[in-house]
């Protein structure tokens, strides 16, 4: 069988990872736009601030699994030939295609945006070219205050700049967490001495001769700055599947079994549109863990497999700003009737409990992680909650509230 | 392969697991310097009980492992005896692994900032929870042997359970 895996990222790596472990003499070969070898994405604003930190795999899967890799980038697909056409106008034939080509950052419409001093945070090498800027500079705005904004502000401060970080919306973390979680981190970033300005956006990059002087917001306000950091979302990588014939919405759209409309032609990662366990509605997502899900299961299915993928939670996230850890997971902020939500906020803590009928649906924790996961796969497996509602309102859920006294068996010969 | 197995029948609760565990992951692993170390060393098994059952809460180390495929620094691991192990040193503290976790087991250390589990006292014979539990409520088992002693009583007693 040859495998092709168009996609460098956690969703080819964890479908190789997975193709190897059912067929052993399977071909496959990924074909990676970025040079590097496999890293752990969500490490690299890491990168920005520590010198010399290694966030490879352990074990290069390449060679642990024998992928061959093609360092190009794919330029179509052509689905009835079942061939993957190269920029260099190659042609690879395939028996199974996975596209995980991932997403690629939003570059909104601003001027003076292009040029030298502004960069996104997506890439190892986008990291280490942040990293390389910043030397001898003093000034950084992050454009954009969602988690990897925020991740980006962090590593940046510490690497001794001056950062602000420009929201759009009212709060930084929308659709992360609620309010009044996003309340908290912005205070946390306010004590860390990171600037939060939100309502707001940059309407130009002001520069002299090449270099970023400064940046003028839709209030008008002037902020100084030598380096722009893009952070403004990412999209799914769907160009390659231009005139393809496999269907794509916002994302590649993908039965149960990860298969596109197309026979033979999966897709798993960031670059997939499906439906979101808890909402039900067709979405998007940019995590590391869903993407690691759906390459394993497609991996699997396209070895002979046949798993239904129930869907991925859109947010479920863990973070740790500054010392705060803070989980989000499922529906989080219901802006609807029908649910029930149960805060707990306190000087230390926030927790809030988000059910539906008789189904935890959402949470937010932040100070206290105790025994998130339980919830998390409350959450994700549907589970009823039932009589332990009271006990997952106090906090005092753990694993022994599942486990019941095993029905004494006798057996008579 | 040998697993940690839980009685619950034989737990009185006495959390001389969660100690011993303790103990072990302790500096000087002794109780006396153990208790005054500061911060304290952190167990890795919980005891946790309702009306109708108690016993202690552990680390599976489980085959499909929710932490292991979730971990985003590359610092969990399964090590040659199936046990998920961490590499202290590449853990970020972003707490994937305690969102994952369906068992409830992993927990944080926010002195040193990384993630806290069980490593199966992978270099004693005999894990620490196991050897302090007085009632044989933690018991360290060969699967195998397991299977044939359950199989065993059920031929002799008609129960597969232990009286």
């Amino acid at each position: 069988m040859r495998h092709i895996i168009i996609g460098g990222g956690i969703a080819g790596i964890s479908a190789s990872r997975a193709i190897r472990g059912r067929d052993k003499d399977a071909e496959i070969t990924m074909i990676s736009g970025e040079k590097a070898k496999a890293y752990y994405r969500p490490m690299i604003p890491y990168l920005i601030e520590k010198e010399g930190m290694d966030i490879n795999f352990l074990e290069d899967p390449v060679e642990k699994y024998g992928i061959g890799v093609v360092y190009e980038k794919a330029a179509g697909v052509d689905a009835k030939s079942k061939e993957v056409i190269l920029s260099s106008g190659e042609r690879l034939n395939f028996d199974k295609l996975l596209i995980a080509t991932g997403s690629s950052p939003v570059i909104p419409d601003i001027r003076g945006l292009g040029g030298k001093g502004v960069f996104t945070l997506r890439t190892m090498e986008d990291a280490l070219g942040i990293r390389e800027y910043c030397r001898g500079r003093e000034d950084a705005v992050v454009l954009g205050g969602g988690l990897v904004g925020i991740k980006a502000a962090i590593s940046l401060k510490h690497s001794g700049l001056n950062v602000t970080i420009i929201e759009k919306l009212e709060e930084i973390l929308d659709q992360r967490l609620d309010k009044r979680g996003s309340r908290i981190i912005s205070k946390v970033l306010l004590n860390g001495d990171i600037g939060v300005l939100t309502g707001d956006t940059i309407e130009e990059v002001i520069r002299k001769r090449d270099m970023v002087e400064a940046v003028r917001l839709s209030s008008g306000k002037v902020i100084k700055a030598d380096i722009v950091i893009v952070a403004a979302g990412v999209r799914p990588d769907v160009d390659v599947l231009k005139n393809s014939g496999i269907k794509t919405g916002n994302g590649v759209l993908i039965n149960e079994y990860l298969q596109t409309c197309m026979p033979d032609i999966y897709a798993a990662g960031d670059v997939v549109e499906y439906r979101d366990l808890i909402t039900g509605m067709l979405s998007i997502n940019a995590l590391w863990t869903n993407a690691e899900e759906m390459g394993r299961l497609a991996g699997k299915n396209m070895t002979g497999e046949n798993i239904r993928y129930s869907g991925f939670l859109s947010v479920m996230n863990a973070t740790d700003i500054s010392g705060i850890p803070v989980i989000a997971v499922g529906i989080i902020d219901p802006d609807t009737e029908g649910y029930e939500v149960i805060t707990d906020d306190r000087i230390d803590s926030y927790r809030k409990l988000v059910f539906r009928d008789d189904f935890l649906v959402g949470i937010i924790f932040i100070g206290d992680l105790t025994n998130a996961g339980i919830y998390t796969n409350l959450i994700k497996n549907k589970i009823p909650v039932g009589r332990l509602k009271e006990e997952a309102i106090k906090g005092n859920l753990g694993y022994i509230n599942f486990i019941r006294k095993a029905p004494f068996q006798t057996i008579t010969v | 392969m040998k697993q940690i197995f839980v009685k619950p029948e034989k737990c009185m609760g006495c959390r001389s697991c969660e100690i011993g565990c303790a103990v072990q992951h302790s500096k000087d692993k002794n109780l006396f310097s153990a208790v005054m170390q500061s911060p304290p060393p952190m167990k890795r098994l919980f005891l946790e009980a309702t009306e109708e059952i108690m016993m202690p809460v552990l680390c599976r180390h489980c085959e499909d492992a929710p932490c292991l495929n979730a971990c985003i620094s590359g610092c969990l691991y399964r090590d040659e005896n199936g046990l998920v192990r961490r590499r202290k040193e590449r853990c970020i503290g972003c707490w994937t692994c305690v969102m994952v976790c369906p068992f409830g087991v992993i927990t944080r250390d926010g002195e040193k900032h990384i993630a806290v589990k069980c490593d199966g006292c992978h270099k004693l014979d005999m894990p620490a929870c196991v050897s302090s539990c007085p009632t044989g409520a933690l018991v360290l088992v060969d699967i195998d042997e397991f299977q044939q002693e359950k199989r065993h009583r059920l031929v002799l007693t008609g129960t597969e359970r232990e009286e």
